[in-house]
C-alpha cells in the first residue's frame, strides 16, 4: 500500500470543497522538513482522513456539536473524553468535528492504546491524521509543542463496556491529569452522546494478535445511524491551580481527575435529558 | 585549543571530521589515527597542522605508544573516538576488541594523560530500543537496546556506548558520547543506506515507520561542536531530515514494493548471499515498523549543535 501523500490529496480534492480544501492548508503544525512531522502527521492526510470521515460526520451519524468556542485556538490542550461504541468511531468523529470548528484548523491528537500502531494499515494512516501511541513521552513532547490532545480517559474498558452499562463511565484514569498540571495544559471536557446505542456489544472474540485486546460481537455487526452529539465543556485550569511540581501529587491527581470525570458526566446527563431519541 | 586526536580516520566520516577540524583555526595540530598505512589512507598527509599515524586500536602498547608519545608532544588535548567496525556482517572477538576493548583501553589511558582533557566518543541511534509501546521522539533517557538476541553489531555498540557513560563523574576527563543519527553516506556502515542501494527496496506491507537521517555535514558539525564544548554528557545527533520510510525509497529513485512482513526476513538473507550486501533485515525489523526519531534537544541547548544540512538526495 502507497502512503504516497499526492494519493491522499487527490481523494481529497475529489471529495472535499475547494474552500475546505484551502482553508485546511492553513493548519498548524510542526513540519519536521518532508512536511511530515516527526510523529508521521502530514496534513494531506488530514485532509484524506476529514474526506474519509465527512460522510459518516453529516449523513450517517449527523453530528451535531456545540461548545466549540472552549477549544483553545492556539497551544496546548487535552479534550478529554467518555469513550464508547464498540469500535472507536468516537473518536473520528471527535476528530473531524474539531478539523471542522477551528479556524486556522487544528487537529486533534488521538493518544491510541499501545496496540493500535501494531495494526498494518490502520496504525500508519491514523498516525498520518495526528494519532500516537499512547506512551506518556509522545503526550507530553506535543503538549510541549502546543499541541492539542484527545485522551479518552476510561480506555479500552470504556468502548468494551456492556450495553446495559452506557453512559456510565468506567475507571477513569488520572494520566491526563498529571499531563495537564506538568504541561501547562487546559483541560476541555468533552461529551459523545449517540456512540453508545451504535453497535450494541453482545460478546467478545479474544485474540492474539497485533496487540488487539478482542474483537467485539456487535449486534447488528455495522454502525447503526444514530444521531450523534458533542459537547465541549468549560475548560478545566488545573494548570492554573497547582504547580507542575504538583503533578506528582498522588491526591491532587485524583481530585483533578473527579473533577473532569464529573464534568464530563455532567454533560452527557446533560444531552440525554434533552436527546429526543435515539435517532434524532 | 592545542591538539585533537581523532580514530578511525580513514574512514569517510573520520576523514570528514579530520578536513573539518583543520579548517578551524581555533585547533592547533590534528592527529589522526587509521589502521591503514599512509599512503592509503588520507590525501591530506601533506598539511602542516596534521600528523597521521598508523595505528591498531586493538593493540593496547601501540594505543600507549601513540598517546604517551606523539599525542603527548603535539598537546592533544581532545581525543575524539569513531572507529568501529563498519559493517553489520561482521562478528567475533576480533570485531568486539575492536568496537568495545580499543574503547576501554583508550578512555583507560586517556585518563591518566597528562594533557588529555575531553574524550569524545561516537555512539549510534542503534543503541536505542524502538518498539510500538515506547515514545516516537527518543529523548537521550530512552530505553537502550540490551535485548539478549540483539546482534552483535548492536550489542557492541551498547556496550562500548555504556561503558563511557559509567565513567561520567568517575573519571577526571569530561566525556561526551554523541549518539548519532544513521549518516545517510557510503563508507558509513549505515544499514539504511546498503538498504536503498538496491533498485528494489522491500518494506513490509501496511507500515511506514518515520526515520531520522543524519548528512555528513552535520556529523561533522556535530563532532566540531562537541571537540569545543564544556559540558560531559549524552547527547542525541539527529539530522534535518525526518521522513517516512516510504519517501526515503522514493527520493532515492527506488522503486517501493510493500510485502508481507513474513517475506522480508527470506527476501533479504537471499539478497545478501547472491549480492553480498551488509544490510540485515532481522536487525532493522523494528525500525521498518514503528517509528523513532532522535530528539535533539540536549545538543541544540547545550553544544548549540541544530541540524540544518539536509541530505543532497539521492546519494550516488
Amino acid at each position: 500500500m502507497s502512503m504516497l501523500p499526492v494519493a491522499a490529496r487527490l481523494f481529497a480534492a475529489a471529495r472535499l470543497p475547494e474552500a475546505e480544501l484551502k482553508r485546511l492548508q492553513g493548519l498548524a503544525y510542526g513540519d519536521a522538513g518532508h512536511g511530515y512531522d516527526p510523529f508521521g502527521l502530514h496534513p494531506d492526510f488530514v485532509a484524506f482522513g476529514e474526506a474519509l470521515t465527512r460522510p459518516l460526520y453529516e449523513r450517517w451519524f449527523r453530528v451535531r456539536s456545540s461548545g466549540h468556542e472552549h477549544l483553545p485556538a492556539t497551544g496546548p490542550g487535552i479534550i478529554a473524553s467518555n469513550h464508547s461504541g464498540a469500535i472507536p468511531l468516537d473518536s473520528s468523529m471527535i476528530w473531524t468535528d474539531v478539523v471542522r470548528h477551528t479556524n486556522p484548523p487544528r487537529v486533534a491528537r488521538p493518544v491510541a492504546d499501545h496496540f493500535v500502531p501494531m495494526i498494518p494499515v490502520v496504525g500508519t494512516v491514523f498516525a498520518r491524521a495526528g494519532m500516537v501511541g499512547g506512551s506518556r513521552q509522545n503526550a507530553a513532547a506535543l503538549l510541549d509543542r502546543g499541541d492539542l490532545l484527545l485522551i479518552h480517559p476510561e480506555g479500552v474498558p470504556g468502548i468494551a463496556k456492556h450495553f446495559k452499562d452506557r453512559y456510565h463511565l468506567q475507571e477513569w484514569r488520572v494520566g491526563h491529569v498529571e499531563l495537564a498540571i506538568r504541561h501547562r495544559a487546559p483541560v476541555i471536557p468533552t461529551a459523545v452522546v449517540g456512540a453508545e446505542e451504535q453497535m450494541p456489544q453482545v460478546g467478545r472474540i479474544p485474540i492474539a494478535f497485533w496487540g488487539l485486546p478482542f474483537i467485539p460481537i456487535t449486534v447488528p455487526p455495522f454502525p447503526l445511524p444514530v444521531r450523534y452529539h458533542l459537547r465541549y465543556g468549560a475548560p478545566i485550569a488545573l494548570h492554573e491551580r497547582y504547580t507542575p511540581d504538583q503533578a506528582d501529587d498522588p491526591a491532587v491527581v485524583r481530585e483533578g481527575a473527579a473533577e473532569v470525570k464529573a464534568a464530563v458526566q455532567g454533560l452527557i446527563d446533560g444531552m440525554l435529558a434533552e436527546r429526543k431519541g435515539i435517532f434524532t | 585549543m592545542r591538539g585533537v586526536l581523532v580514530t578511525g580516520s580513514d574512514t569517510t566520516l573520520g576523514e570528514r571530521l579530520v578536513r573539518a577540524l583543520l579548517a578551524d583555526e581555533s585547533v592547533g595540530h590534528v592527529v589522526a589515527v587509521g589502521r591503514r598505512p599512509p599512503e592509503q589512507a588520507l590525501p591530506l598527509v601533506t598539511q602542516s597542522r596534521m600528523t597521521y599515524l598508523p595505528v591498531d586500536l586493538t593493540r593496547e602498547r601501540r594505543v600507549h605508544d601513540l598517546l604517551f608519545g606523539p599525542a603527548r608532544d603535539l598537546g592533544v588535548e581532545v581525543v575524539v573516538h569513531t572507529a568501529f567496525a563498519g559493517t553489520a556482517l561482521d562478528e567475533g572477538g576480533s570485531v568486539h576488541a575492536q568496537n568495545v576493548d580499543a574503547t576501554r583501553q583508550l578512555m583507560n589511558l586517556c585518563e591518566r594523560h597528562p594533557t588529555i582533557q575531553r574524550f569524545v566518543l561516537r555512539s549510534f541511534a542503534e543503541v536505542y530500543q524502538v518498539q510500538h509501546d515506547l515514545p516516537v521522539l527518543i529523548a537521550e533517557d530512552h530505553l537502550l537496546n540490551l535485548k539478549a538476541n540483539a546482534p552483535q553489531y548492536v550489542r557492541d555498540r551498547v556496550e562500548a556506548d555504556l561503558h563511557a557513560c559509567v565513567r561520567m563523574g568517575l573519571s577526571r576527563l569530561r566525556i561526551l558520547v554523541l549518539r548519532c543519527a544513521e549518516v545517510l553516506a557510503p563508507g558509513t556502515g549505515s544499514q539504511i543506506f546498503d538498504y536503498l542501494e538496491s533498485p528494489v527496496c522491500f518494506r513490509p506491507m501496511g507500515y511506514d515507520p518515520m526515520l531520522n537521517l543524519l548528512s555528513l555535514q552535520d556529523f561533522t558539525r556535530a563532532f566540531v561542536a562537541a571537540v569545543h564544548a564544556e559540558q560531559q554528557g549524552v547527547f542525541n545527533i539527529p539530522g534535518a531530515d525526518t521522513l517516512p520510510l516510504s519517501l526515503a525509497i522514493t527520493k532515492w529513485g527506488r522503486i517501493g514494493i510493500s510485502v508481507p512482513g513474513s517475506w522480508m526476513t527470506p527476501l533479504y538473507r537471499w539478497r545478501n548471499r547472491v549480492r553480498g550486501h551488509d544490510f540485515r533485515y532481522g536487525m532493522n525489523r523494528r525500525r521498518f515498523h514503528y517509528s523513532g526519531v532522535l530528539d535533539g534537544r540536549r545538543a541544540r541547548e547545550e553544544l548549540g549543535y541544530l541540524p540544518s544540512a539536509g541530505i543532497n538526495w539521492p546519494i550516488r
